[in-house]
């Protein structure tokens, strides 16, 4: 149902509003990976121990692909996550995310590189608690100086749509229920048209028809809208929505499975150690 | 991003955390009331002191006399030191108070002939009444507008204090501040009211000539006087207000270290109220800095919140401190020198501008933290 909705709004609303290129997904000309990590290994200090929870991945993600990693606790799925996000740094080896080395950006360049091309999902949803949904939405676009409040207004209006929530543009987060809040938050990490989005166990404190409904607007916005979503889980019922599922275990990929039925088919073929 | 979003999300900060917002506001208010309090005291005396204070004029008074019940001169110095060169001219002037020493509500009749007040005081406005009322009358009195406001007194009224009951026949506005807390009255009739006895006068008030020495006239003059019954003490109207005032700038000085106390509370009570605050909201500011908000635009955020709570605070102490010594109409007085406490503009300024720095001082460290706490372990 969402998803019907979230398809209508897609094609009536959000896609003026953010100028997608739907053409993008028809293309059978093979390009580069989106995101491209060669030999990456991620340590550090606790205590006086060494911990490496990623060591020499290797991997490939296509554009428009829907990846969704498993693994157990402490496999380095969380850390792989937020380097591809760009809010932690390899510490050797390569990362590059649409062509751009993130290894190479100072801190302060990897924040606007996240303004600018990556949505980041969370568990708890992290809203932030004083404003409104509409408000909450609206945060990535105050730091585009370039959009008057009337374009932003389109902008948050459009993902409000997109979201279905429309009706709850002026709800704090603790008068939505949580499955709405994720929603929400899917909402914000959309708005400023990022190529990438990356979450971290969405579904992970839904029931499972709201876990349902997010898993549908996430697989729309992968392949309606040619976003690029890399999703931790530990749920394997989430891991059927992305069109493939890596396993991390002891901070090194082990099993790749293949892309899921429902799934439409990607042009660029995903490698791993 | 524009500054002005920053400034919104400050605001919203402050505004839908109400509780949180209205008690650091409250206590930021109390203490900035105290420190505005404090300063409106130092400035009203600063005021006195200045203002009220002239190089070309001398005041005479009974050697070794210090309250204005115990200096008594006779009035027939008057032609004496008229005569002396370098005297443009003077003014006998008798002072009567109803507390000689330290209190905040000091009335003061001042009683000189009613042909020379307007000669020796040009700077006198009839705000209300009439100067020939008063002239009319003699038992009139014109009454400085903060004693007026005090004693809510209008023309018409009448009324007694220090055993003397006078008819007001004005309400008067002068620059010299002194002027505003006093009542004039005839001299005859106040030398008559208050059983000094005719002839007797407090002080002599004497105008220079133009280029005069002032100190050799004033030496001239007790040098006059040292033998007789009622030797003289003659100094510069500016040092003898300083020495008569030295008692509450004394009292008033050390008030200094109240509002000191009260600025370094403000700076804790705000320090305090956003450390809190960051500590509570880890994950929110992970959360902006994950969404591409900078560490200084989170830093910024924290340190817009708190100059909010210092304007805040700082209008609500100040702002309340200012209505509270306009109405209340204080005048301290010793000695016969008489300090109304009112409230100035540039002091209610300056305590609203000292608030919002105090918050932005204040914010800086709990910004600091908030800013630079590492992502990845905030997002945990």
């Amino acid at each position: 149902m969402v998803a019907t909705s979230v398809a209508i709004h897609l094609s009536k609303t959000v896609a003026k509003a953010h100028r997608y290129d739907l053409s993008k997904m028809k293309t059978s000309n093979p390009e580069p990976a989106f995101i491209q990590c060669r030999s990456l290994s991620k340590s550090y200090y606790k205590g006086s121990t060494v911990v490496t929870p990623l060591e020499a991945l290797d991997l490939d993600v296509a554009r428009g692909e829907f990846l969704a990693l498993m693994g157990p606790s402490g496999s380095g799925k969380t850390t792989l996550l937020n380097l591809i996000a760009g809010i932690d740094t390899p510490t050797t080896g390569s990362l590059s995310v649409g062509g751009r080395d993130l290894g190479t950006l100072s801190r302060g360049r990897l924040t606007q590189w996240r303004a600018q091309h990556c949505g980041y999902i969370f568990q708890l949803y992290h809203l932030v608690p004083i404003l409104t949904a509409f408000e909450n939405i609206e945060l990535p676009l105050l730091l585009d100086s370039s959009l008057d409040r009337k374009q932003r207004r389109q902008k948050v209006e459009a993902a409000l749509d997109l979201v279905g929530l429309s009706d709850r543009a002026r709800h704090r987060p603790t008068e939505l229920s949580g499955g709405q809040e994720q929603r929400v938050a899917i909402a914000r990490a959309i708005v400023a048209d990022p190529g990438l989005l990356v979450a971290d166990e969405p579904t992970g404190d839904l029931d499972r028809n709201s876990a349902n409904q997010i898993l549908d607007l996430l697989r729309e916005l992968s392949s309606q809208y040619d976003k690029t979503i890399v999703m931790v889980t530990h749920d394997a019922h989430a891991a059927e929505a992305a069109s493939r599922t890596l396993h991390l275990e002891k901070g090194q990929l082990i099993e790749n499975t293949a892309p899921h039925s429902a799934q439409p088919a990607r042009t660029a073929t995903p490698t791993h150690a | 991003m524009k500054p002005i979003e920053l400034g919104k999300l400050a605001l919203k900060q402050v505004t839908r955390n109400p509780v949180r917002s209205l008690l650091t506001a409250a206590g930021v208010a109390a203490c900035m009331f105290l420190y505005t309090a404090v300063e409106t005291m130092q400035h009203s005396l600063a005021t006195v002191i200045e203002s009220g204070a002239d190089e070309s004029t001398l005041v005479v008074y009974r050697e070794n006399r210090f309250c204005p019940t115990t200096s008594r001169l006779p009035e027939h110095y008057l032609p004496e030191i008229e005569r002396i060169d370098g005297v443009a001219e003077a003014i006998p002037i008798q002072v009567t108070v109803n507390n000689c020493g330290a209190s905040l509500d000091v009335i003061t009749f001042r009683g000189v002939p009613p042909e020379t007040l307007a000669l020796y005081n040009p700077g006198l406005k009839i705000t209300a009444g009439s100067m020939q009322a008063w002239k009319d009358q003699s038992d009139a009195a014109l009454v400085g507008e903060h004693f007026a406001q005090r004693r809510s007194l209008r023309p018409g009224d009448t009324f007694e204090a220090v055993g003397v009951r006078v008819y007001v026949a004005g309400i008067i506005r002068s620059e010299l501040s002194q002027d505003n807390n006093v009542a004039y009255v005839h001299l005859p009739f106040l030398q008559h009211a208050s059983k000094v006895g005719l002839g007797t006068v407090t002080q002599f008030n004497v105008r220079l000539t133009e280029g005069a020495d002032a100190t050799a006239v004033a030496s001239a003059i007790d040098t006059l006087f040292a033998s007789d019954a009622a030797p003289t003490t003659t100094r510069p109207e500016k040092a003898f207000f300083a020495q008569t005032a030295q008692d509450m700038i004394e009292m008033i000085g050390f008030t200094r270290w109240i509002g000191l106390g009260a600025v370094f509370a403000v700076l804790g009570l705000v320090a305090n109220a956003l450390l809190i605050a960051v500590k509570g909201r880890v994950q929110e500011s992970a959360i902006l800095q994950t969404i591409g908000f900078s560490r200084r635009q989170v830093g910024l955020i924290m340190v817009g919140e708190g100059a909010l709570l210092g304007l805040l605070g700082g209008a609500i102490g100040s702002l309340g401190a200012a209505a509270y010594f306009h109405w209340q109409s204080f005048t301290l007085g010793n000695e016969g020198l008489t300090l109304a406490l009112a409230p100035s503009l540039s002091v209610t300024l300056a305590g609203l501008a000292i608030a919002v720095l105090l918050g932005l001082v204040a914010s800086i460290w709990p910004a600091t933290l908030a800013a630079t706490r590492p992502l990845v372990a905030s997002l945990r």
